[in-house]
Order: C-alpha cells, then structure tokens, then sequence
C-alpha cells in the first residue's frame, strides 16, 4: 500500500518523522558541499560527518531555542 | 576565462551543460570520476526521495510552486522527468461528497484534521528535499566551472617539453 502510494500522492508523516527526515537532507548537503571544498576526496568522509554533526544540532538547538521562547512568549 | 584556449572553451558549455542534465556528469566529462559518482548518487537520491515522499502529483509543480520549480530546475533531467511524471498522473476525480468534506474541514473531526495536517508535512518536506537537491547541483554547476578554470592554468603555467 505505501510503495503503491509513493511517487504519487503525499506520504502521511507525523511530526515526529518530519524532525528525523532532516538527518538525511543535512547529510546530504554535507557529502555534497565536503566534496567540492576538499583537495582529496579521501578526506571527504571524515569532513562530511563532522559538518552533518555540526548543522544537525545547530539546526536542533536553533529549533529548541525558538520553542523555548514561543512557551516563555505564549 | 578569455585567455582559455578554444579547445577548453568548447569542453566547458559541454561540460556546465552535462552537469546541469545529470548531477555530476560534468565532473565526470572533466575527468574527476570519484567527485562526480559522488554527486550523482547523492544529489540524485536526495531529489528522488523527496519525490517518493511528497509523489509526482505535488512535488514538482510550477503552477503552485513557482519559485520552489526555479530551484528543482536546476537539477536538469531528474526535475524534467519529475515535471513529465506530474503531467503524466492525472489527479483523481473528486467526488462532490469530498468536495463538501473539504469545504467544511474547519468543522472536521480532530483525526481528519490530524490526517490532512500530515500529508501536508510529507508534500512540504518533499518540496525541501527536491529544491535542496536543486540548489546543490547549482552549487556542483559552479564547481564544474572553477575546476576547468583551473585545469587550464595548470596547463597554461606547465612549460611545454622541449624536443
């Protein structure tokens, strides 16, 4: 049924899922910037992780910073 | 750029265009095999899952979605034959009851709300990853450019044998 749904319609997706589908978005954008900006595509592994680290709790601490102040606001 | 000789000119269109067309066919036309198998399986999934999350019907649409479309655009072939798919699956006839059921979905239960909200996020992360995919090839576009750039100089500074 979902394979059937995919490619066509919508997916249903909670918010839960919503939050672990920037993983791969932010690893990819990652692998692809590492891959331009290295001399030797052998550092390109190492390089990629501890950017995709870096962007996914800056992004994280970004998002629970804005929820913390939307509860001290609201 | 205007001291390349003509042979480099004519490889850098071809390649600027063949890295538009796949992702990372350019680096492979200059010779970079690993960067650009590299950029094609990456930037080519992360579009195609956007697809398979968000489906062709949504995804790729320039009516509703103009300034995201100019950013899928530049991932040339994969946003052509997301845009041929959109054109090619016909959107369901929607009956009058649902039609009613939509117009009065402020009055609708919590659950149908919940199921509506969630398609929605799944069509908006697809929007994401499809235009991020774009942006990137834009970027590996750049990359195709500088590095023909620079193999030239390369050539330009190394003197030639002498016989």
């Amino acid at each position: 049924m979902m394979l059937a749904t995919m490619f066509k319609d919508a997916l249903y997706l909670a918010s839960p899922q919503r939050l672990l589908l920037i993983l791969p978005l932010c690893l990819a954008v990652a692998v692809v910037y590492k891959t331009t900006r290295c001399a030797d595509v052998k550092q390109v592994p190492m390089a990629a992780l501890i950017l995709w680290v870096t962007i996914v709790i800056g992004m994280y601490a970004v998002g629970v910073g804005l929820w913390l102040m939307y509860l001290l606001l609201a | 750029m205007a001291s390349m000789p003509s042979q480099q000119m004519a490889r850098l269109p071809v390649a600027v265009f063949l890295a538009w067309l796949i992702p990372g066919a350019g680096h492979l036309f200059l010779g970079h095999r690993a960067r650009g198998l590299i950029f094609l399986v990456t930037i080519t999934l992360t579009f195609w899952t956007g697809v398979a999350v968000g489906g062709v019907r949504g995804t790729v649409d320039p009516q509703e979605r103009g300034l995201w479309f100019l950013a899928q655009v530049c991932n040339g072939g994969n946003a052509l034959s997301g845009l041929l798919l959109h054109k090619m699956v016909q959107p369901p006839p929607v009956a009058p009851a649902v039609e009613q059921a939509a117009h009065r979905l402020g009055r609708a239960s919590a659950s149908a709300r919940a199921t509506y909200a969630g398609h929605w996020l799944g069509l908006d992360v697809a929007v994401h990853y499809t235009g991020v995919a774009g942006l990137l090839n834009l970027l590996v576009i750049f990359d195709v450019i500088l590095r023909a750039e620079r193999a030239n100089l390369v050539r330009e500074e190394t003197p030639a044998p002498v016989s």
